[in-house]
């Protein structure tokens, strides 16, 4: 009797599943998933204005997957391309652009728009995005990826110890660094070491930008793909020496960290102000101003400190944007393209740029911004747009457009490491970088040349 | 230099004969047959790494450190085929059964001997696809320059394995890697066994110090790493913070070449440790009392009870650390290392063998070059084992 009854429920419960799923729902929306690099406040963020989109346009469904770093969405979507399970929007630092053009997988925006300019009611408008931008992601006037996060290197400022060495202003120059570093570190509370920075090549690069040298050949890999790199010259060689007599005079702190992960460990000695100024990205300028705040001190910050030997040309970009799959249904592929014009909006791009510190992308953004007081009230948010504002367009300052690069940085990284603890003549570093560099641009070439 | 195929063929064929022949001349005076079969198994045996490599090594342009690694890995293509023949001969030859004869069952034999595949099938598959299968794509990565994400690849025989004898950065990270080892294995395990003796002591509350002495092991390696470096930054951290107030001395915990790897140790050895105290608490409670005190009536010490008594009983459960110990120096302490020095450390002090694989294969992108230094990983822990069951094993005493 008992196995009727079971044998009877359990039919009942089949047959209910065997509904036809159309009668329950009366359209179904395009699913679109999005792969995010961040895993923190930026990730729900964007999962928030996921929502909203969703919101307006019924019709599509944009999921948000995040949770991985730049170089484990990298590896994740190289496997994924390898099974043919790619999603629809991707988002890639700037430094694997030339990786993301060889791969294959990706369709570029330009081709997929077709000089619409506006794309279901939402206008495109590219023209409003600011220049250095628009250099960087553009490939012989052509957008190819949808620019998103935008940051640049800035210089923060403890005024406390500033003050007190009777400074009002951060330092502009190297040279007046080294003066500011022997004024502070002369105090009575002198903090233990008077800047840092994280040791990742990142700002190598811009220090070589601002010298308007290249990174590598080719005009930085724009007129043509790169073949060999460029940062041994001199400009980059003053970088160097620059680096270590800062370091030998026990001005610099280095923590012994390298790479991405090193940036926590710049973080720790500034807010404990053990140091009194450092080199960052504009991204965390929210965080940096509270960390003033809550602890006791006032953070300004300011325009990276440039090389008066050769002047200011102008400042490189940091920060990813979101790529096309190529291959999507027509549907998915609309859907993905709206929401990437969406997320750029001058509403979204305002609301990312109150919240993180990222650069407002659009100049109207900009000028909003400005009218609303935002940047009268928040002083150190404006320094990072300004900086790039001013910055000339030149190959040098656009940015290096080169594959391997996240290999690359580690060669330089590793070369600013024994630049720091070892004797070693800062030219040789720099010639054994660029050798080191050079073979994985020649093997990354081998393998992904057309 | 260009070495015909065909003479390394005869070559391992008469390397093969010669061993075989030996070997059956010794068991019971066949060597004729011995060196038919040897000539066969060498032949076949060499063909095992070079017919996938298609004798590439010894080619025109190649250098002299290919053709011996050539050599090297025909050698052991002979070994590996001939090995197991002479095994199995020499029992055959003798009238040995094959099977040894204590573990013949006496009772509760199974009788559907077919039933055995499919019962084992779901764990052979899972092997096959999480463990063979990877291990062989792997080999052959290593011979190829392959980029994550790249187009295509390209076959370059042995160059990533002859390019780590080049210079002696690759000898600087394997004598790191056996240093740290030996130091995280060994202070772990001794500090781990003092702590276990005291903490199996009747004092009160010996539970709660058990516990809270095993809890580190629980912690997930990242939390403990990122715990660590706020601790040790040598800016900001608070370690550096209290030795300055009181002693006017800041370490550099992560920036110092000759410090930073002791910081590593003794992180690796806090997180370790719980593991070796659970175990040695649970081999002493099977230590039985009243040897001891037999010991202690006959006027033995402290020192000599645990050494002559204590020690020797305790030896299955050294043996099993070691190996356990080992393996976790080797493989478990790359996220320790990643979140405290991040990059392998100043001047690469803290970059073991593992850290360089997963930094050249991850974070560089370069497949064949990590796939060629985990299998030189991978030979180096087999080999280290089998060493440990070899003189270890040997001096373990089972049973009271």
């Amino acid at each position: 009797m008992k196995k009727l009854v079971f044998l009877t429920v359990l039919l009942a419960l089949v047959l209910t599943m065997a509904v036809p799923p159309s009668t329950i729902k009366a359209q179904e929306p395009v699913d679109i998933e999005v792969w995010i690099a961040f895993s923190d406040y930026r990730l729900d963020w964007t999962k928030e204005v996921a929502e909203a989109f969703n919101a307006m346009f019924p019709q599509y469904h944009v999921e948000i997957v995040g949770g991985m770093s730049y170089e484990e969405m990298f590896a994740q979507v190289s496997v994924a391309a390898e099974q043919g399970a790619l999603p629809g929007v991707i988002h890639f630092n700037e430094a694997s652009t030339q990786d993301a053009r060889d791969s294959g997988n990706f369709k570029p925006i330009a081709e997929a728009l077709a000089g619409r300019t506006e794309i279901n009611g939402l206008p495109v408008n590219f023209d409003d995005i600011i220049e250095p931008t628009t250099a960087y992601y553009t490939h012989n006037g052509e957008w190819t990826s949808f620019p998103w996060n935008t940051s640049s290197a800035i210089w923060f400022s403890n005024m406390n110890f500033l003050n007190a060495a009777g400074f009002d202003t951060p330092p502009a120059t190297w040279e007046e660094v080294d003066q500011y570093c022997e004024a502070i570190m002369a105090l009575d509370n002198a903090p233990e070491y008077c800047w840092t920075f994280p040791n990742y090549g990142w700002f190598f690069e811009q220090w070589l930008a601002h010298q308007n040298a290249l990174f590598v050949n080719n005009d930085n890999g724009r007129s043509d793909r790169a073949t060999e790199v460029a940062f041994d010259g001199e400009a980059g060689i003053a970088i160097f020496e620059w680096l270590d007599d800062q370091y030998d005079k026990g001005y610099l702190y280095y923590s012994g960290a390298q790479g991405g992960d090193s940036w926590g460990t710049v973080d720790q000695a500034y807010q404990t102000q053990q140091v009194a100024m450092a080199a960052y990205s504009s991204s965390d300028t929210t965080l940096y101003t509270r960390m003033g705040e809550e602890n006791g001190f006032t953070t300004v910050a300011s325009f990276m400190p440039y090389n008066q030997e050769t002047g200011w040309t102008g400042s490189l970009i940091g920060g990813g944007s979101l790529w096309l799959v190529d291959g999507l249904d027509p549907e998915v592929e609309e859907g993905a393209l709206t929401f990437m014009v969406y997320l750029s909006q001058p509403e979204n791009d305002m609301a990312w740029h109150k919240l993180t510190g990222y650069i407002a992308i659009r100049k109207s953004s900009n000028e909003m911004l400005e009218e609303e007081g935002w940047f009268a009230e928040n002083p150190n948010q404006t320094v990072a747009m300004q900086q790039l504002a001013q910055s000339t367009v030149t190959p040098a300052t656009s940015g290096a457009l080169v594959g391997g690069f996240p290999a690359i940085r580690n060669a330089i990284t590793a070369a600013t490491d024994r630049l720091f603890l070892t004797d070693e003549d800062p030219a040789a570093l720099l010639a054994q970088a660029a050798a080191e560099a050079n073979t994985i641009i020649e093997e990354y070439n081998l393998l992904n040349a057309p | 230099m260009i070495i015909s195929p065909l003479l390394l063929v005869l070559a391992a064929a008469i390397l093969g004969a010669v061993v075989l022949g030996y070997v059956f001349a010794r068991a019971a005076n066949r060597g004729l047959i011995g060196a038919v079969l040897g000539a066969g198994a060498g032949a076949l045996g060499s063909l095992i790494f070079m017919i996938p490599l298609d004798y590439c090594m010894f080619e025109a342009e190649r250098k002299t450190i290919d053709v011996i690694f050539g050599v090297m890995l025909i050698v052991l293509g002979v070994l590996l085929v001939v090995a197991p023949v002479a095994w199995v001969g020499q029992k055959l030859l003798r009238r040995e059964s094959l099977i040894s004869a204590t573990s013949q069952p006496t009772q509760g034999t199974f009788r559907q001997w077919w039933l055995a595949l499919p019962l084992l099938a779901p764990t052979l598959v899972i092997l096959v696809l999480f463990l063979y299968y990877p291990s062989l794509e792997t080999l052959r990565l290593s011979t190829m320059l392959s980029r994550l994400g790249a187009r295509r690849e390209a076959f370059v025989c042995l160059d990533n394995y002859t390019r780590l004898f080049e210079g002696t950065a690759y000898l600087d990270v394997v004598v790191r890697t056996l240093y740290m080892s030996f130091f995280i294995v060994v202070l772990s395990m001794a500090l781990g066994l003092l702590i276990a003796t005291m903490a199996y002591l009747p004092v009160r509350g010996a539970s709660i110090y058990r516990i809270l002495l095993v809890w580190p092991y629980a912690i997930s390696p990242a939390v403990a790493g990122i715990i660590f470096l706020l601790m040790f930054n040598p800016a900001g951290g608070i370690i550096n913070y209290f030795l300055n107030n009181w002693f006017g001395v800041r370490p550099g915990w992560l920036n110092d070449p000759s410090l930073a790897p002791w910081t590593i140790i003794i992180a690796s050895v806090w997180k370790s440790i719980g593991f070796n105290i659970l175990f040695y608490i649970a081999a002493l409670q099977n230590v039985p009392v009243d040897l001891i005190e037999a010991g202690a009536i006959d006027g033995a010490g402290l020192l000599r009870r645990f050494w002559h008594i204590v020690w020797p009983l305790l030896s299955p459960t050294t043996f099993f650390l070691l190996i356990t110990n080992l393996t976790y120096a080797f493989f478990d302490t790359f996220a320790t290392i990643d979140y405290l020095t991040p990059g392998g450390g100043p001047l690469q002090s803290t970059t073991t063998m593992m850290y360089q694989v997963i930094r050249l294969g991850v974070d560089n992108n370069d497949l064949g070059k990590a796939a060629a230094q985990s299998v030189v990983l991978f030979l180096m822990v087999i080999g280290l084992t089998v060493l440990s069951f070899r003189t270890g094993g040997r001096q373990v005493t089972y049973g009271a």
